[in-house]
């Protein structure tokens, strides 16, 4: 479905991404997991159009989309979920929500709302608060409710675990899975925490210093003590 | 006690039209992050064009609908042609451009209608009522001006509040990443709320000059009281902009009552300085004034 | 040049003395050899050079936005007045008060100013302290009218100039200056105080500053005291236009006043009406069109008073210069061109003299430790905070620095209008010197000066332009500033630098093609 050809992005001077390519397929998530500065970021950065890459494709139902606004983007179906939980904390739990998918009718919105409530219960009860009386994990799901409401049929997912409890972040991720599986929706999935990452994708690429160092089902990622000492660091 | 009254009744109008000028203000603010200087010169410039349609057709509604539209216009060119290009660079430039765009448009002015003040008279009667065997210092002109400030801010709230539009625009102010990675086209929010913002700086352009004179630069003093109330308002601030701009009109109306008019721009001032020094946050917002 | 100055701390201020004393003496033999039109202009662009070198360090060392140094200019130019008015002597020192020490009085005001409002700014940033400063602009002017007694309201104060050498002359100086001459070496400058200033150049420099809201009223013009009538009836203008504001806010009691309101304004309009239409910029572009005219006169006039500094003997020159000047009142202009063509020259002179200490000054701040330390605060506060240099101490002193160069260029204006008071001090004179910086180059003491003679030069240019296209007058006298705004628009959109700027990285360009093309 998303498909990464060959993609370099330079990073200021830094050469963030070297030649990078995967495929991220619908109804599973794919991890990519790698230390601090592997350029996880850049890549998700990237394929929602906030960077520009320096070279190489992104092809999203086999049309090249490399290059394009990030607005547009998530018209696509591409949505991404960005570091840090980004909330509009000025405005109320409903309000983010609306502002996911404007473009979109009516009713698919209603649809939509509807969905993420049944989802993210927390989020349903808090609809008329602002979204800064919400806790580190509810802005998280609030966060990912956003991206839901643009009727993704990919979702990016950059370090939804950051400064969360791992119970939660466990709660968060399986639901993601679940999510997948149950509406064909293609994952990607960057994280810093390797394991619980891996514990949930099908499928785990290993990023070091913007190279793709391995690639393979996640439970052989996972089980690899090698690989785990050498980029993962745990 | 009388006298204070009075002065208060006197100052209401005027506050109302300065908070509409702050409002233009902390339109433009949230929605680029520069502070229009040449927000009443554009206000300015629109408030001839409305004098020169009330010239040729006799209507002061028509002349206040095409100063409007021309502010919505000059609005979206000025942020087009002079904001975007330069909010890439620096900020201090966006500053001085502001001010290129005021010198320029003062200057405009005065090449197309002259430099000399012209009158603007209101619409209808602006002589006070009459109630209790004395006239109050209050009319049918203010009253007009108190109906058309209410109907534009609690439009506003209801188009910011209400609206697709309204939280597209909210969003693109408050974090443009967020709002772009939800769909939201945040440019054509930002070039939105400089054509707002031309449209209410045009209606409070329009309204104030009957309650001075119009030149090309008589406009100058509104915009130091605007800015102060913006700012006291924490100029990201709606609501904080329409009540310290009345309150700002309250206060320099007290003054001016109590000694004399030619004191107004010190009391802004001095109002300023004293919320810079204190608050310098503003007292409706959680931002940072501070440099350090 | 940079090893020897690094071998000998001194070298340097020596290096910049000898700099500002070569373009001092460069610019004193110019103003000898120009006419007395050039002087002037020698000596307003001068004082402009003066305040912008402020804003120089202001505006690109430091990086702050103000538009305050033309209420700083209102502070220097005010306290010039009052010391040189209201004091005989020195207090404390009791010595015989002169120009200097009105001078070394309106820098200091400059200086306390300067901290107090530096003091608030250093806490803020950007469109804050622009509108802030904004404020001080609209504001500070308005004190006049706080202290009429003292500060002369609306009106302002007309001041005594202490025209040539030999100190302060306070009360009636007709006599003295007449006196002095006699005895003035021909190297200093004779000063025919008596005589009528150039009343078209006046109007010009007014027009300059307010644009067409010029109008002089006729009557008074029979006075007889003709250099000090003048001025006061640019007074009388001010005085209308300013009229106009306390109208404005006499209106905003509007209801309470109820039926004079209607009465008032249109009193005003049809007064104003009638004395636009008497039109001074009429006169004016007879004046200026007419060249054959002003040759003559300048010929007469010029060689009368040439022989007579020549001969090098008379001192009652007086009676002879006149005699041009009734010529001209009978050919309809209302004063001789070269009557006050000694005052031009002692304007240029003392300008250039104050511009040239104040760009030592500034050389020396800026090419030594100081410089250094405002450009690392503007560059990244929080680097400069961490080794040791304290941000707000640093944007402070850069206001400290430009609100004493603004309240000397202050004093300097002051003397050549021979006048302080609101309407000579408005927004539009802090917005000029805004202008004036951005065009030129915000970074370099040379984009001053360029700026400075841009704000000179275009009026004249576009009067020129005008002449020969036959423009009206509220286009020749709006234009400049029109061509001002969008050209401050498209410098900070093209060429932040300015002018020097421009021409630095044009240069480089250059440099850098020549370099590449000749290396293999």
């Amino acid at each position: 479905m998303l498909r990464i050809d060959a993609l370099s992005v330079n990073y200021g001077a830094v050469e963030a991404l070297k030649n990078v390519s995967l495929d991220v397929p619908p109804g599973r998530v794919t991890a990519v997991i790698g230390a601090n500065g592997a350029g996880k970021s850049t890549l998700m950065r990237t394929l929602a159009g906030l960077e520009k890459p320096l070279a190489g494709r992104v092809l999203f139902n086999d049309e090249d989309i490399t290059g394009s606004k990030p607005e547009d983007i998530v018209r696509m179906g591409i949505a991404l979920v960005p570091e840090g939980r980004s909330t509009i904390p000025d405005l109320t739990v409903e309000e983010n929500l609306k502002l996911g998918g404007m473009w979109r009718t009516h009713a698919q919105r209603a649809t939509s709302l509807t969905r993420v409530y049944a989802l993210f219960p927390v989020l349903g009860e808090r609809r008329h608060l602002g979204a800064d009386t919400l806790s580190g994990g509810e802005r998280q799901q609030l966060a990912i409710g956003r991206a839901l409401m643009t009727g993704p049929q990919a979702l990016l997912l950059d370090e939804p675990s950051l400064g969360l409890a791992p119970l939660i972040v466990t709660q968060i991720l399986e639901l993601v899975e679940h999510m997948a599986r149950d509406s064909g929706l293609a994952v990607l999935l960057v994280e810093q925490n390797a394991a619980t990452a891996l514990r949930v994708a099908k499928t785990g690429i290993v990023l070091n210093l913007g190279e793709i160092v391995k690639s393979g089902p996640a439970r052989e990622i996972a089980q690899d003590e090698e690989l785990r000492h050498a980029y993962l660091g745990y | 006690m009388i006298d204070f009254i009075d002065y208060l009744l006197g100052g209401i109008s005027s506050g109302a039209i300065i908070a509409l000028m702050a409002l233009a203000l902390v339109l433009v603010w949230r929605s680029t992050r520069v502070v229009n200087f040449a927000q009443l010169g554009q206000a300015m410039f629109t408030t001839y064009i409305a004098l020169t349609v009330r010239e040729l057709t006799g209507s002061w509604f028509l002349g206040l609908i095409i100063a409007m539209a021309a502010g919505l216009v000059v609005g979206v060119i000025v942020h087009f042609l002079v904001i975007r290009p330069v909010k890439r660079l620096d900020t201090s430039g966006a500053i001085i451009a502001t001010f290129g765009v005021l010198i320029a448009l003062e200057a405009l002015a005065a090449m197309v209608w002259g430099g000399d003040p012209e009158a603007f008279p209101p619409p209808i009667n602006n002589s006070g009522y009459e109630a209790f065997g004395r006239i109050w210092p209050f009319s049918p002109y203010d009253l007009l001006v108190l109906a058309s400030v209410v109907f534009l801010v609690l439009a506003l709230s209801v188009v910011f509040t209400r609206t697709n539009v309204g939280l597209a625009m909210r969003a693109s102010a408050f974090n443009p990443e967020v709002a772009r990675l939800s769909g939201v086209r945040v440019n054509r929010m930002l070039a939105l709320g400089w054509a707002i913002a031309g449209l209410v700086g045009a209606v409070a352009g329009v309204l104030v000059a009957p309650l001075s004179t119009l030149s090309p630069t008589s406009f100058d003093i509104f915009l130091v009281f605007a800015f102060t109330a913006a700012v006291i308002g924490g100029l990201d601030s709606l609501v904080g902009a329409v009540a310290f701009g009345i309150g700002t009109g309250l206060v320099i109306a007290l003054v001016s009552g109590y000694s004399d008019s030619s004191n107004a721009p010190l009391v802004a001032l001095v109002l300023l300085v004293l919320n810079l020094l204190f608050k310098p946050e503003g007292v409706f917002s959680h931002h940072k004034a501070r440099a350090v | 040049m940079e090893a020897l100055v690094q071998r000998f701390p001194g070298a340097r201020l020596g290096v910049n003395a000898v700099t500002a004393l070569v373009i001092w003496g460069l610019l004193t033999w110019v103003n000898q050899v120009i006419e007395p039109l050039m002087s002037y202009y020698l000596a307003t662009a001068a004082m402009y050079a003066t305040a912008m070198f402020g804003m120089t360090i202001l505006l690109g060392l430091s990086g702050q936005v103000s538009l305050g140094n033309g209420a700083l200019m209102a502070v220097g130019g005010y306290i010039f007045a009052l010391t040189s008015m209201n004091w005989q002597t020195v207090p404390i020192l009791g010595t015989p008060w002169n120009a200097v020490w009105s001078m070394v009085f309106a820098g200091f005001g400059g200086v306390v100013f300067g901290a107090a409002i530096g003091g608030i700014a250093a806490r803020l940033r950007g469109p804050y302290l622009a509108g802030l400063t904004l404020g001080i602009a609209v504001g500070v002017p308005a004190i006049a009218n706080r202290f009429p007694e003292l500060l002369g309201g609306e009106n302002g104060l007309m001041l005594q100039v202490p025209y040539p050498a030999g100190g302060y002359t306070s009360g009636d100086t007709s006599d003295e200056a007449v006196d002095d001459g006699g005895e003035v070496p021909l190297d200093e400058e004779p000063v025919y105080e008596e005589l009528p200033d150039d009343f078209g150049d006046f109007d010009e420099e007014f027009t300059d500053e307010f644009g067409d809201e010029l109008d002089s009223d006729p009557g008074d013009l029979s006075d007889e005291d003709l250099l000090t009538e003048d001025d006061l009836l640019s007074e009388d203008d001010f005085l209308s236009d300013d009229d106009f504001l306390t109208d404005e806010d006499f209106t905003t009691e509007d209801g309470f006043e109820a039926g004079i309101d209607e009465e008032i304004p249109e009193e005003d309009l049809l007064s104003e009406d009638d004395f636009l239409s008497d039109d001074d910029f009429l006169t004016d572009e007879d004046f200026t069109t007419e060249d054959g005219f002003e040759a003559d006169i300048d010929s007469d006039a010029g060689a009368d008073l040439d022989a007579g500094l020549d001969g090098g003997s008379e001192a009652s020159e007086g009676a002879d210069i006149t005699d041009p000047a009734a010529d001209l009142d009978l050919a309809g202009v209302d004063a001789g061109v070269d009557a006050g063509f000694a005052i031009e020259q002692w304007q240029a002179s003392m300008a250039i003299a104050v511009a040239c200490v104040v760009g030592f000054i500034a050389l020396n701040l800026v090419r030594g430790r100081q410089g250094r330390v405002w450009q690392a605060v503007r560059d990244d506060p929080i680097a400069a905070a961490v080794s040791g240099i304290s941000p707000a101490g640093s944007k402070i002193s850069a206001f400290v620095v430009s609100s004493l160069f603004a309240a000397l260029a202050g004093a300097v204006f002051a003397q050549i209008l021979t006048y302080v008071g609101p309407g000579a001090f408005t927004l539009g004179l802090s917005l000029s010197l805004l202008v004036g910086i951005v065009l030129g180059g915000r970074n370099s003491f040379i984009g001053a000066i360029i700026g400075a003679v841009i704000l000179v030069w275009l009026p004249e240019f576009v009067l020129d332009v005008s002449a020969d296209r036959g423009w009206q007058n509220q286009i020749t006298n709006n234009a400049p500033n029109f061509i001002y705004g969008l050209l401050v628009v498209l410098v900070v959109l093209a060429a932040p630098g300015g002018i020097v700027g421009g021409i630095q990285s044009l240069a480089g360009r250059l440099r850098g093609q020549a370099k590449s093309s000749s290396s293999p």
